[in-house]
């Protein structure tokens, strides 16, 4: 397993398999099975470090928000509800939620980047119904589609997601119209929507 | 998907939103990211497989060390578990002494308020007397200071039917009766309680107490259980 890993690269793909494994393990962590933290870490550390090293920009808060995301897989383990999606996909929420907070906080006082305001920050173990994440061949399409979209709309898109900006700081930061800003993340969202659809 | 909505963010759909968590470039973590987030667990390194010639004595030896610290580990969180109880169980004994203590203090101070009004030199005596059909049996009595506050205490009050309260009233010269407030008799129809006055209140001249809707009410609207004129005003 470790070596298929290995010669993958990544640490995470979406297949039945691999769901089960997370959510065996997940079941075992609740029960303060250290091992099963540790394969869950294994699995999926790149992909957390990776989406907080994209919104942070900075490897140390990057680390950061590893941390803060696996010891609250650690802490919620029992509350996690495994009908709702995958294990995966709630480590990836967690970890977008935590790096906005932090990326937030770090806006409104500059000088105090990094501090620990995101640690307080109470993130809801909902996850959306089925919830999975995409197979290898899904993130390559939808890589493809976000390179092919017009600059302006993935401008606008990138700065929603990553930033966690709202409509009208996006609008804000592109000085644009609110209502150019919308349309403009709503077409992306309907191209990305299409690439997966394929 | 909804992004109609002005102020909020916009709402991405599931798989849009895992696909732009999962297509940004992939970077591998710094190695001693693991045992830090593993050790802030308590975490014991687990095994990793065996790579080469070389590796399988370090991990037999990482193993090794990996088994004491597990162990210590375990020890440790045995004796924080405990020293959480001990934790737990001082501050349920502080806050039970806090409750005494202020409880006590707010008897202390019921009792040296009541003293005052007792000692008041302007004090008067109200004597109410049950009111028939429905508290013929009732009976109770009041001294009044206008400037250091009323006692009033009260027997033989007929038990409280559920969402019901006793209200205490002040008639004065003005047209609207003044609340002084609720009151709850003990089982045996007791009340024994001191108010302050307000400071703007006209003299009174009767008391009376009626039956209301639990948290009273701004005027009478109840049977009148109790009633005393004020038979001597102070000068």
């Amino acid at each position: 397993m470790w070596m298929l890993l290995a010669v993958l690269g990544s640490g995470a793909t979406a297949s039945p398999e691999n769901r089960q494994a997370d959510q065996a393990s997940l079941a075992r962590v609740a029960r303060g099975d250290e091992r099963a933290f540790a394969e869950l870490y294994d699995r999926h550390v790149r992909l957390v470090f990776s989406l907080a090293l994209r919104i942070l920009q900075d490897r140390a808060d990057a680390e950061d928000i590893v941390q803060e995301v696996f010891a609250q897989v650690w802490v919620q383990a029992a509350r996690y509800d495994a009908s709702r999606g995958s294990v995966a996909a709630w480590m990836l929420i967690l970890t977008r939620s935590r790096a906005i907070d932090r990326l937030r906080a770090r806006r409104a006082r500059p000088e105090a980047a990094g501090d620990a305001h995101a640690a307080e920050t109470v993130v809801d173990l909902a996850v959306p119904q089925d919830l999975e994440l995409l197979s290898a061949e899904q993130v390559a399409r939808l890589q493809q589609a976000l390179k092919e979209l017009p600059d302006a709309q993935r401008t606008a898109l990138e700065l929603a997601y990553y930033d966690g900006l709202t409509h009208v700081e996006v609008a804000a930061r592109l000085a644009e119209p609110l209502g150019t800003v919308k349309t403009r993340i709503r077409q992306a969202v309907i191209k990305l929507r299409e690439s997966l659809a394929l | 998907m909804d992004v109609t909505n002005d102020d909020d963010r916009p709402e991405l759909e599931p798989p849009v939103l895992q696909g732009l968590g999962q297509a940004v470039p992939q970077v591998d973590p710094p190695l001693a990211l693991r045992a830090r987030v593993l050790a802030s667990v308590g975490a014991a390194p687990p095994a990793r497989p065996a790579r080469s010639v070389v590796w399988p004595l370090a991990t037999a030896a990482s193993l090794t060390l990996a088994a004491g610290l597990g162990f210590h580990t375990s020890q440790l969180r045995t004796r924080i578990g405990d020293l959480e109880h001990d934790l737990l169980d001082a501050r349920a004994r502080a806050t039970s002494a806090e409750q005494r203590a202020a409880d006590a203090m707010q008897v202390a101070s019921g009792a040296r308020l009541s003293l005052a009004v007792l000692t008041a030199p302007d004090v008067a005596r109200i004597d109410l007397a049950g009111q028939a059909p429905v508290a013929p049996r009732a009976s109770a009595r009041a001294f009044w200071s206008r400037s250091r506050g009323m006692v009033f205490t009260a027997a033989d009050l007929p038990p409280l039917p559920a969402g019901r309260v006793y209200q205490l009233w002040v008639v004065t010269a003005q047209p609207a009766p003044v609340s002084a407030g609720l009151l709850t008799p003990d089982a045996q129809g007791s009340v024994n309680v001191t108010f302050a006055t307000p400071p703007d209140i006209a003299p009174p001249v009767a008391l009376a107490v009626t039956i209301e809707p639990a948290g009273g009410v701004l005027s009478p609207t109840g049977d009148k259980y109790l009633v005393g004129t004020v038979a001597a005003r102070p000068a």
